[in-house]
């Protein structure tokens, strides 16, 4: 019996290596133009990789041809993780010979990929990823997304300005990179505009995963700020925003573009009514032509809103296609060059365009949660 | 017999250089780095082995010496100006902010830190058995990950580190990795190995043998920490980047799953296994796409590959409980043995081996 299942076994393997083989040798076609996307498809990050595929999906659709050649989407599963993130990427450059690449969600993921993309030569856009770090000291990577800094920077002035906020707290998730960054740039800002050291009466911390938040919360409640900055996961701001609720605390909380999930809502219920956050885009006000045709068409090819990051894999793929065509090449440094030019882009997540660092300049989105759903508040211009 | 395997021994070390030299210079950049971590797997896998494979203590403490190796190797090897870049947010403390070192004396200093703190960790946890063990370093692990995500002037926190040097190549990983190899053989074919046996088959029996229960167990935990900490700085500067969520679970879990593939107790299971497990994961990638198998075409199911690992694994502990190699050794004796029963096999099916060479 043993023998048996150990001959299948290693028959199986065997098989399993020659299939892998004869994929690699196959279609080594110049008439097509490759564009690799790393997305974290399995694991933890599952969710937002898939989102973004289904965007940069949807635009291949739309836009399968540049330059007369056939564009072929090569998707890659990171798996979540850093060390498979990295494969994945020299697996794009080295063996699939991508002309360029999108990815992806989760910053430290895409920094991973950074040393590979530059020493390869291969330009990179981030769909959603964030850190400032991605890009810097990177002329290789780039993102069609705005940056914590600045996000943190439009939830101070609005804090600042429509509340009327004097003192803010902090809660955030100090073990996520997202969240950490946001929270720097909310206190930089917020200290600026109220001229007060002493405006951020409190910061408090919780890990991923924390359930309960009533020690954090009630520290917060005894400096009685007027508003509470809670940038992280959406599972945890939803139950912080409940307790919070639950102990009496009255103020208001903001946050960040990771708030805008189903779930938040779902987990929050009632308590989560009137939460503000940015994000880079909505569904309601459509910013740019481009971003009619990609609610109309994302709502034919997958029946559902489509989510923020979606717009953004959207946005990556066509960033790039514009690059190839301008540049009028498929040779990776002259799109690279191209994409670094990229100003005033029509995207469906608002208006392109990059500044000399690879990050996106363009406008911020705010929402609220009104009777359930998702509300549009206010549009928020990028400075300078 | 052993003038032979002595010599023998000597040319396979010599085949793996004479390789590691041809592939460095030949090989694209994802095969290499394929083969970096092959070899940084192999030396994260016998460290493991040796406290639960040859010692039997059921510790689950890894990804926290792998990350004490990495965050000390990147934060020694960084060049100073990429220092003030990173740590944006918060500057990096003195003196770290003002030294950059060569990667060997960095690895070493990684190496021996992961080692102290192995040394603290143990002093308790190693009094406990069994899954207590487990829990305790487990325990252990998620603190390391916790400080590290809360240490921002040191660690730069959950933002991680990036433009870190990228000094491995297969030298540094093939390298260190044979040298574990013939570490590891010395040391479990020396009275200490004999002694870190014993204990895994009977506690008791050993320490009325006379051997030093405690003494033996903190001596194998610290140094599969101290490799730990190696490996992890390898892959760190493999890499170029680390952050804490780097260092989960799931990471000792894979290094777990490579051993016990490979087989508790065995140091040649282990190599084989860290090679194909790796290289699997890379060549089942076409798993993942959509696949037409001529008469059905299904759509690509990301994750498709991790069914196969869960399934091996399954197999393995349904039926193969040893693993690959279970506690033996490949050997040049037991390949030669293999060879004779082949021979004979052979002679019995009514051909005779001269007709194959002539």
């Amino acid at each position: 019996m043993k023998k048996i299942v150990a001959a299948v076994l290693s028959i199986a393997m065997a098989a399993s290596l020659m299939a892998g083989c004869s994929k690699q040798t196959q279609s080594e076609n110049n008439d097509v133009i490759k564009i690799g996307v790393f997305e974290p498809m399995t694991g933890a990050n599952a969710a937002g990789g898939q989102l973004e595929v289904e965007g940069a999906k949807l635009a291949n659709k739309l836009y399968p041809e540049v330059l007369g050649k056939k564009v072929e989407l090569v998707i890659m599963d990171n798996k979540s993780d850093k060390v498979e993130a990295a494969s994945a990427a020299a697996r794009l450059v080295e063996q699939e010979k991508v002309n360029a690449i999108i990815g992806s969600w989760g910053s430290s993921l895409s920094m991973a990929a950074g040393d590979i993309v530059k020493n390869a030569k291969v330009p990179a856009v981030g769909a959603s990823c964030t850190n400032p770090l991605v890009t810097k000291g990177n002329d290789y990577y780039f993102r069609v997304c705005f940056i914590d800094p600045f996000q943190g920077t439009v939830m101070a002035n609005y804090a600042f300005q429509k509340l009327n906020a004097k003192k803010a707290a902090i809660i955030q998730e100090v073990s996520n990179d997202y969240a950490v960054g946001l929270s720097k740039y909310f206190q930089d800002e917020f200290k600026k505009l109220t001229g007060d050291e002493n405006s951020i009466v409190a910061i408090a911390n919780y890990n991923t995963g924390d359930q309960d938040f009533s020690a954090q919360l009630t520290t917060l409640k005894d400096k009685n700020p007027d508003v509470i900055f809670a940038p992280g996961n959406f599972t945890e701001s939803a139950l912080i925003i409940k307790q919070a609720r639950q102990l009496g605390i009255k103020a208001p909380f903001i946050g960040g573009d990771t708030w805008e999930t189903p779930e938040f809502i779902k987990i929050g219920g009632k308590d989560v009514e009137g939460a503000v956050f940015s994000t880079h885009f909505t569904a309601e006000k459509p910013i740019t032509k481009e971003s009619e045709k990609f609610l109309a068409e994302f709502k034919k090819e997958y029946n559902k809103e489509p989510a923020a990051v979606s717009a953004l894999g959207y946005d990556a793929y066509l960033v790039i296609l514009d690059a190839i065509k301008r540049a009028n090449s498929t040779d990776s440094d002259k799109i690279r060059e191209a994409i670094a030019q990229t100003n005033g882009f029509e995207g469906a997540a608002g208006m392109i365009t990059l500044n000399q660092d690879g990050d996106a300049v363009k406008n911020a989105v705010i929402n609220v949660v009104k009777d359930g759903k998702f509300t549009y508040l206010d549009t928020v211009e990028p400075k300078k | 017999m052993k003038r032979r395997n002595l010599i023998l021994n000597i040319v396979l070390i010599l085949l793996v250089a004479v390789f590691t030299i041809y592939a460095q210079k030949n090989m694209d950049a994802y095969k290499l780095r394929i083969l970096n971590l092959c070899a940084i797997y192999t030396i994260l896998g016998l460290s493991m082995n040796l406290i639960n494979g040859f010692t039997g203590q059921f510790s689950l403490g890894h990804a926290g010496f792998m990350a004490i190796g990495a965050y000390t190797t990147a934060l020694l090897t960084m060049k100073i100006e990429f220092k003030e870049q990173i740590f944006y947010m918060k500057p990096l403390i003195y003196p770290l902010n003002s030294i950059s070192m060569p990667f060997l004396p960095s690895l070493l200093i990684a190496g021996f830190l992961s080692a102290l703190v192995g040394y603290m960790i143990g002093a308790p946890a190693l009094r406990l058995k069994g899954d207590y063990l487990a829990i305790a370093t487990l325990g252990f692990a998620e603190i390391i990950r916790v400080i590290i995500t809360n240490a921002q002037s040191v660690t730069n926190g959950a933002l991680g580190i990036k433009m870190i040097p990228t000094y491995t190549n297969l030298y540094w990983s093939f390298g260190f990795a044979v040298l574990t190899v013939v570490f590891m053989f010395l040391l479990i074919n020396s009275s200490y190995g004999r002694a870190f046996k014993a204990i895994r088959e009977d506690e008791i029996a050993a320490e009325n043998m006379g051997i030093n229960l405690y003494k033996h167990k903190m001596m194998s935990f610290v140094i599969g920490a101290f490799l730990a900490g190696l490996g992890g700085g390898l892959l760190g500067n493999l890499l170029g980047t680390i952050d804490p969520s780097m260092f989960k679970f799931v990471l000792t879990f894979n290094i777990l799953l490579i051993i016990v593939l490979g087989g508790m107790g065995s140091i040649s299971g282990t190599v084989i296994s860290a090679f194909i497990i790796t290289i699997l994961g890379e060549v089942l990638r076409f798993l993942d796409k959509p696949m037409n198998l001529g008469f059905i075409k299904t759509p690509g199911i990301p994750g498709l590959r991790m069914v196969v690992f869960s399934l091996l694994l399954m197999i393995v502990v349904l039926f193969f409980r040893d693993g690959l190699m279970g506690t033996r050794e490949l050997s040049w004796d037991s390949i030669q043995n293999v060879f004779v029963k082949f021979r004979k096999l052979v002679g019995k099916g009514g051909v005779k081996n001269e007709s194959f060479e002539g």
